[in-house]
């Protein structure tokens, strides 16, 4: 068989009018409104979209993270961070729009709440105590920063 | 501007400090296809970009490479620490000690210090937006490597982290290129340089 011909009719994508466009590379839009992961699951699997996780030889993390205040701001933040990149490139999926926010305002809450603690993330953040506390804790790159994690 | 955020992305935790991993993914600190690459790439190529979305997409995407290269800085910090002479005497990680000790230095495990060269900004959005796709490609295989020589779980945890992300960015990356190209002239979107010419 021909092997342009066979390759045709292999391609289940079906065939392109004679006119199209070529020489273009092409990457499938998602859907709107996909699947979701809640945020926990979505960080250890590395995207809030099971239809993107595409782990390489099923190597895939499944326990996750103790619900610490800092693991769950993480989770909180990069399921903040997943639907910003959807929305730039999908910015009128009003129901992503809406989980964004509610993602912002449970951010913003907890972020608060995790400062007050003595904890500051930012130089922006208000802290309760007398002291200067942006050196006190580790640093985030450390061990000890990280082990309750 | 940027303002530090006292936390990593994702947390990372390696309860065993390990030389010759160490020297492996260094790669991804300073290497061809490492996350400092990626980083300066993006938040370098938004600026001849002509729309808001591919700006806008840069500029979030580039962001969390610089996160990225905080985690990859983490890892390489935890597997180098409590280190003592004789573990590094006999580890693939003593050429880099010798220059380095333990610090973290963007080079690539074959040596190569960190070089622009291994990244372009082409200042035409099209070719600037393949080039990412590329890139994210590249980045995707570099963790698929490191997975395949790396048998820790407190390490592979995070790189199975790392190496989804790439995924995730070559998807926005060509969706957004899609959307670049429905702005441009649909019987020839090569007419003409959007950087240059709308």
């Amino acid at each position: 068989m021909d092997y342009r011909k066979s390759e045709q009719m292999s391609c289940k994508m079906g065939k392109l009018p004679s006119k199209a466009p070529l020489a273009n590379p092409y990457v499938p839009f998602q859907m709107e409104n996909p699947a979701r992961y809640d945020a926990r699951k979505g960080l250890i699997r590395g995207t809030l979209y099971p239809g993107l996780d595409l782990p390489f030889r099923g190597m895939v993390n499944t326990k996750e993270k103790p619900p610490t205040p800092k693991n769950e701001l993480q989770a909180i933040g990069f399921a903040l961070n997943e639907l910003a990149l959807y929305l730039d490139t999908h910015p009128c999926d009003s129901e992503a729009l809406e989980l964004y926010r509610s993602y912002q305002k449970k951010y913003h809450d907890m972020m608060m709440k995790y400062s007050e603690d003595c904890k500051p993330l930012t130089h922006a953040n208000p802290v309760n105590h007398k002291s200067y506390t942006w050196l006190s804790d580790p640093w985030p790159w450390e061990y000890a920063a990280n082990k309750e994690g | 501007m940027f303002l530090y955020n006292k936390k990593l992305q994702y947390p990372v935790k390696i309860a065993r400090p390990n030389p010759r991993l160490a020297s492996i993914i260094i790669s991804q600190y300073g290497g061809p296809d490492g996350e400092l690459g990626a980083s300066l790439r993006y938040l370098s190529q938004r600026y001849s970009m002509p729309f808001d979305e591919q700006k806008g997409l840069l500029t979030d995407i580039g962001v969390e490479e610089l996160g990225h290269l905080e985690m990859i800085g983490a890892i390489i910090h935890q597997l180098t620490r409590n280190l003592k002479d004789k573990d590094i005497e006999n580890s693939p990680l003593a050429p880099y000690f010798v220059d380095h000790t333990v610090g973290v230095y963007p080079t690539a495990a074959s040596g190569f210090p960190y070089s622009a060269a291994s990244m372009q900004v082409k200042g035409d959005p099209i070719a600037d937006l393949c080039e990412d796709l590329g890139a994210e490609q590249k980045a995707r295989v570099t963790y698929d490597n490191i997975l395949r020589l790396s048998d820790d779980p407190d390490v592979n945890d995070v790189i199975k982290f790392l190496r989804e992300r790439e995924v995730v960015h070559f998807q926005r990356f060509g969706e957004s290129l899609q959307q670049l190209r429905e702005k441009l002239n649909q019987k020839n979107v090569y007419c003409m340089n959007p950087s240059m010419d709308l």
